[in-house]
């Protein structure tokens, strides 16, 4: 088939995405939420033993080094990566199209390739407050030294499985199923009320 | 200027008055005021009424374990009871009333319970509903009748009904060092593990660090101790590795040193600011614990003891010295110990005449002795009070000499006036979180009190909580815990210098004044001395029969003043020593947790909600939405007047007459992908399908282990290593975790991922004569006529411009499809089946019309897949494989699961043209009066445009061998009763000509 020029992809935020200031604003904006819209998000998995190679795969085709070391990861402007179970990562590029950039490649010796641009929503929290909204979620430690630059956690806000990459020293980018994304955003809107948040 | 409120001292703002009212009546206070200290400060002696005997109550202490004066905090609507007087900051217009009382404090008729004398003893509640067992009301339902009267008569504040509004939200926090409670132990703990770069919490219940140091009158460091604190709270406030959390109660210790916490963050203020909850539940997780929780005050057992005026002496010095209020004019102390005598001391300097020292013990040391003496005290060593005097005030006490050794009372009793009796019998190590942590408290005979266990989690204890009562000790302890705590070495930095009153902490082993009249132990449950030995004359000799037989220690307060000296009386009652007798585990919550608080933000909003890519477009074009599992999904697009069976009926209808387009975005997807995908599905499907070719799908089936069936649906072969799995929607979760433990841990050898990509893909099926015919004027790139896309089979291609895969199938029983596309053109692709099926009057239908089809053609989904039944019970026997085994083949021919009369899937029609019930049973015979042997039970039911009847799917004993015989539906809970005609459950198009075109 030729290659297309593909329209833009419905948010599942919509109805629910209101750019501009909320919640307790008036003395400042303490994090900015905004969805990333990658045009790739791929879950690429190593069988055991082959992770070094898929980790090289990674490195070339996005340049992203991974660092060693469960939930490692590390992002550049436009692309991340970071491992969110034992031999598994999740790669987000965003261009469209980085699952064709891997095809063929990552051969069946290797592992596999899992394109999940649609099926999960990236969600961007930013800001002084970002690490005290995320605990009100996650029972994880967000402070840097546990949660350092780039790594990800795999991790669940009651019913929503949730990947989360921090991206800044006050920055985490969330990956939440789709179906389920507009739910998450209306609670981070929500618990972000008190610190005062802007939407981007 | 209030009567009671001194001129100057304590931490109140006297710049800022507030005003707020009690029981409807106006009062005014202080920044920094409680409701106890400003309405104290007022001339408030009477705060609520006692549990049981209505007995009127002033205050006890002026902290959190204060059991008299709970009132109940009104915001709007919205009421909190139970909340101690000493525990509300005052806000302007606060709303606060008293509890247990009719019609008002000061006149309550429930105070006649006071003449009820023996008969409201302790167990009064178990024996007496009963009922009576002999006379005229013997066998009658009178004490039910009393019932209703004695449940209003006792007990606490009402709870509300008016739905509470507020916000309230859970955070988790971890940290290398929690320090709990901010007195000097906790403040130097939390500022030595600072000081070493760990990560530290501090918590405090308290709206102010500073703990004893804000009322002990002490000097540290030469200046005042309340100074000291505030400057070392203001230290570790500029530490970034330091989280203060004041007002908080950390009230749960849970294994793994994970402590449960309560933080009122907005109680305190008139309004919220903008997303601010009223209270946080925060979830530690601490690398170590440091307990620096103090101590409390124990009350003296003497008749008259709960008189309001009659106040622990500690509790009297903090209003004294925090809150610049005097808790009366003539001050008498009543004392086991010397601690009593600093208090003496304060409340003379605060202006208040202290008119007489009682202490149990004859040898007064000459240092306390100095201390009455600057107390302008008169001391009577070796004395006891024997009565208290007053109503709603104290007004005097009588004394009597006393031994403190025999306990034996002698000489004639004395005449004191005061209007103030403070008394202190000792201090007991707030042990509760070491208790909750899991280890046995240790009687310490010296100190008279349960000292906390060895720890068996990773804490450390530090100050009056260990039993050191001295601000020196605690500072040193303090410091030494948290750097242990923090991993850092002892420090040789001298220690702040302590200046404080001097004293032994032992008290003498004095806890009860045997004399005339009520004695009480636990305040808050009204229960007396002689209740404790009431129990133990009817046998209860265990400490935890104890407990539960009398209520001592129950209730809000958890026995925080009563423990030791009911344990005490009741060792006296055993003869055995104290340790013998030992103590009840303490529980969890330490204080009243609100319920808003542990539901958080999931306060009205129990569940996510999960959405399909068309969601948005099914409401905007009148679907009548309900909720699937967490899945909102449309039951009928209505049309005006409609009813829901119309609706469905007229959707159905259409979509076999030309055409119907439904999402099925929900059903559960799962990629299973690798070199042995293939293998593993063969392996959890009861049929083959290393078999299937690329580019084609196959039914499946799922047995669980033991063989009963599981789930089913479609699986397509998209690459040779690489299936997408279809699941029903209910059971993707599931299924999936199923697929998941099969890889993790029977066959780890097996090359496979699963993903779920549910949420990859939306769906859209496209039913009917018309469905191909639209698909073709619609989709580029493919063709979709039988050769190119046959049953089964599977196309790529493009529709408005977006890629979409095609699969030939069906559940309608229609010649359909299943068009996929990636979620975010879901409404596109969605809209543009729509827009080239208006030719053909296409429909959109909803899950009832869905069902309803599925029914006529007799699919089953989990209504029928019901976790009971098996393959052969569905009639699909003809999937089990014989080449292979797979999950659940060993089990699945077990007697139980092939015996002959087992429930089995048939239709069933209704003869006497009215609708079914789901759930509805199937009798052989009707009985409407007593309804009985059923045969089985109908799963699912509609009205079948197609057959123009109202049918049924059923599970049937017998099941096939009934095709052709009449039975009955019997449903006594809707008054369903009629004939029916058990028939196959394949009602439409059997052969499935329709769908294989």
């Amino acid at each position: 088939m030729a290659e297309q020029q593909l329209p833009e992809r419905q948010s599942p935020l919509e109805p629910e995405y209101h750019p501009g200031s909320h919640g307790n604003f008036e003395h400042g904006i303490d994090v900015i939420l905004s969805e990333t819209r990658p045009g790739s998000i791929l879950q690429l998995a190593a069988w055991p033993g082959e992770e070094k190679r898929l980790i090289e795969i990674i490195r070339k085709v996005t340049g992203l080094t991974l660092p060693d070391g469960a939930g490692g990861g590390t992002s550049s402007g436009a692309r991340a990566v970071f491992g969110f179970a034992p031999g598994k990562f999740t790669v987000v590029d965003e261009a469209e199209g980085l699952a064709a950039a891997f095809a063929g490649i990552i051969t069946p010796a290797i592992g596999t390739l899992t394109d999940l641009s649609h099926g999960r929503t990236a969600i961007r929290i930013a800001g002084p407050k970002a690490e005290w909204v995320m605990a009100k979620f996650f029972a994880i430690d967000f402070a840097l030294p546990a949660f350092p630059l780039g790594a990800g956690r795999s991790t669940n806000h009651h019913d929503i499985f949730a990947q989360i990459q921090r991206t800044g020293a006050d920055q985490f980018d969330i990956y939440v199923f789709r179906s389920f994304a507009r739910s998450f955003w209306k609670a981070l809107c929500h618990a972000s009320e008190e610190v005062g948040y802007e939407v981007q | 200027m209030s009567p009671r409120r001194t001129e100057t001292g304590g931490r109140i703002d006297r710049l800022r008055t507030i005003r707020f009212t009690f029981d409807g009546a106006p009062y005014t206070g202080h920044a920094g005021d409680t409701l106890a200290s400003a309405l104290l400060a007022s001339g408030v002696t009477l705060f609520g009424r006692s549990f049981k005997y209505h007995r009127p109550r002033g205050l006890l202490a002026a902290g959190v374990e204060e059991p008299n004066a709970l009132v109940t905090v009104l915001r709007g609507e919205v009421r909190e009871p139970n909340i101690p007087a000493t525990m509300v900051e005052i806000y302007d217009g606060l709303v606060a009333v008293s509890q247990n009382r009719t019609p008002s404090l000061a006149w309550d008729i429930g105070a006649l319970n006071q003449l009820g004398g023996k008969i409201l003893s302790a167990g009064f509640y178990y024996k007496t509903f009963m009922g009576p067992v002999i006379g005229p009301l013997k066998g009658t339902r009178f004490w039910m009748f009393c019932e209703h009267f004695i449940r209003r008569a006792a007990g606490l504040g009402k709870a509300g009904t008016a739905p509470d509004p507020a916000r309230y939200e859970r955070m988790n926090a971890f940290c290398d060092v929690l320090v709990v409670g901010s007195g000097p132990a906790g403040l130097m703990a939390a500022k030595a593990a600072a000081d070493q770069g760990v990560r530290v919490i501090l918590a405090d219940l308290e709206a102010h660090f500073g703990g004893s140091a804000n009322w002990s009158g002490e000097s540290i460091d030469g200046m005042p101790a309340a100074d000291w604190a505030q400057r070392m709270a203001a230290q570790l406030a500029g530490n970034d590795n330091v989280r203060l959390l004041p007002r908080t109660t950390v009230w749960g210790y849970y294994d793994g040193n994970t402590l449960a916490a309560l933080e009122r963050v907005t109680d305190h203020k008139e309004v919220a600011a903008k997303g601010e909850p009223r209270q946080r539940y925060w979830a530690i997780r601490a690398g170590k614990v440091v307990l620096a929780t103090g101590s409390f005050e124990r009350p003296l057992v003497f008749p008259g003891n709960d008189r309001p005026g009659v106040m622990l002496a500690h509790a009297a010095e903090r209003y004294v010295n925090e809150y610049g209020v005097l808790p009366g004019q003539r001050v008498a102390l009543f004392t086991n110990n010397d601690s009593a005598y600093r208090s003496a001391v304060a409340l003379k300097k605060a202006g208040a005449a202290v008119v007489a020292i009682i202490d149990v013990r004859s040898d007064v040391s000459n240092e306390m002795r100095r201390l009455a003496s600057d107390a302008e005290a008169e001391l009577l060593a070796g004395h006891a009070v024997v009565a208290t005097e007053g109503g709603k005030a104290l007004t005097g006490l009588k004394v009597q000499r006393f031994d403190a050794v025999s306990g034996s009372l002698s000489g004639d009793e004395r005449s004191v006036h005061a209007d103030s009796l403070l008394m202190s019998g000792g201090w007991s190590p707030t042990i509760h979180l070491a208790s909750q942590a899991g280890a046995k408290a240790e009687w310490d005979s010296s100190r008279q009190a349960f000292l906390p266990p060895k720890p068996t989690q990773r804490w450390i204890g530090a100050g009056a909580f260990t039993g050191s009562f001295s601000t020196a000790e605690a500072i040193a302890e303090g410091r030494a815990a948290g750097l242990q705590a923090a991993g850092g070495a002892a420090l040789s930095a001298p220690l702040p210098v302590v200046e404080a009153v001097p004293g032994d902490p032992d008290p003498a082993p004095v806890f009860e004044i045997r004399a005339k009249g009520k004695s009480f132990v636990d305040f808050q449950h009204d229960v007396t001395a002689e209740d404790v030995r009431l129990a133990h004359r009817e046998g209860f000799v265990s400490v935890e029969h104890l407990k539960r037989y009398t209520t001592l220690g129950m209730a809000t307060d958890q026995g925080k003043n009563s423990n030791v000296p009911g344990l005490a009386i009741m060792a006296e009652a055993l003869g055995k020593p104290i340790p013998e007798v030992g103590t009840t585990r303490f529980r969890p919550p330490y204080t009243a947790v609100s319920i808003g608080s542990l539901a958080a933000e999931r306060f009205g909003d129990l569940k996510p909600e999960r959405l399909t890519p068309m969601h948005d477009w099914h409401i905007a074009n009148g679907a009548r939405m309900y909720s699937a599992g967490l899945w909102y999904r449309p039951m009928i697009y209505g049309l005006p007047g409609e009813t829901v069976e119309q609706a469905y009926v007229r959707e159905a209808k259409a979509t076999r007459d030309s055409a119907g387009i439904v999402d099925v975005s929900t059903l559960g997807k799962i990629a299973v992908q690798g070199p042995d995908a293939a293998e593993f599905l063969d392996r959890v499907y009861t049929n083959m399908f290393s078999t299937l070719a690329v580019g084609k799908a196959r039914y499946g089936l799922m047995l669980r282990e033991d063989g009963l069936a599981f789930d089913d649906g479609t699986t397509w072969r998209l690459g040779e290593q690489d299936f997408l799995m279809t699941t029903t929607t209910a059971n993707a979760g599931k299924v999936m975790q199923h697929l998941e433990y099969f890889l993790d841990v029977i066959w780890p050898e097996l090359k496979v991922t699963v993903t779920s990509v549910t949420d990859e893909w939306a769906g859209a099926a496209i039913g009917g004569p018309n469905a191909r015919a639209i698909l073709a004027s619609c989709v580029t790139g493919t063709a979709v006529d039988n050769a190119t896309l046959p049953f089964m089979g599977i196309v790529h291609g493009r529709i408005a411009g977006v890629p979409v895969m095609i699969c030939r199938l069906s559940f309608s029983g229609e010649m359909a499809f299943e068009v996929y596309s990636g979620a975010g053109y879901g409404t596109r692709v969605w809209e543009a089946l729509i827009e080239a099926g208006k030719p053909f009057g296409l429909v959109t239908y909803g899950l009832e019309a869905l069902g309803t089809m599925r029914i006529e053609k007799g699919h089953v989904t989990g209504a029928e897949i019901d976790g009971r039944t098996t393959a052969r019970d569905l009639h699909l026997d003809w999937m089990l494989s014989k080449k292979k085994p797979f999950i659940g083949s060993a089990m699945m021919d077990r007697e139980g699961l092939i015996a002959p009369d087992r429930l089995e899937l048939v239709g069933l029609i209704a003869l006497d043209n009215r609708a079914l019930n789901g759930g509805g049973h199937i009798v052989e015979a009707l009985d409407e009066v007593n309804p009985h042997d059923s045969l089985g039970h109908i799963t699912a039911c509609c009205y079948s445009p197609a057959l123009g009847k109202y049918i049924a799917l059923a599970l049937v004993k017998g099941g096939r061998a009934r095709h052709g015989t009449r039975a009955f539906v019997s449903d006594p809970l809707r008054n369903r009763f009629g004939p029916v005609e058990i028939v196959s459950n394949h009602f439409y198009d059997p052969d499935g000509s329709r769908m294989h075109g």
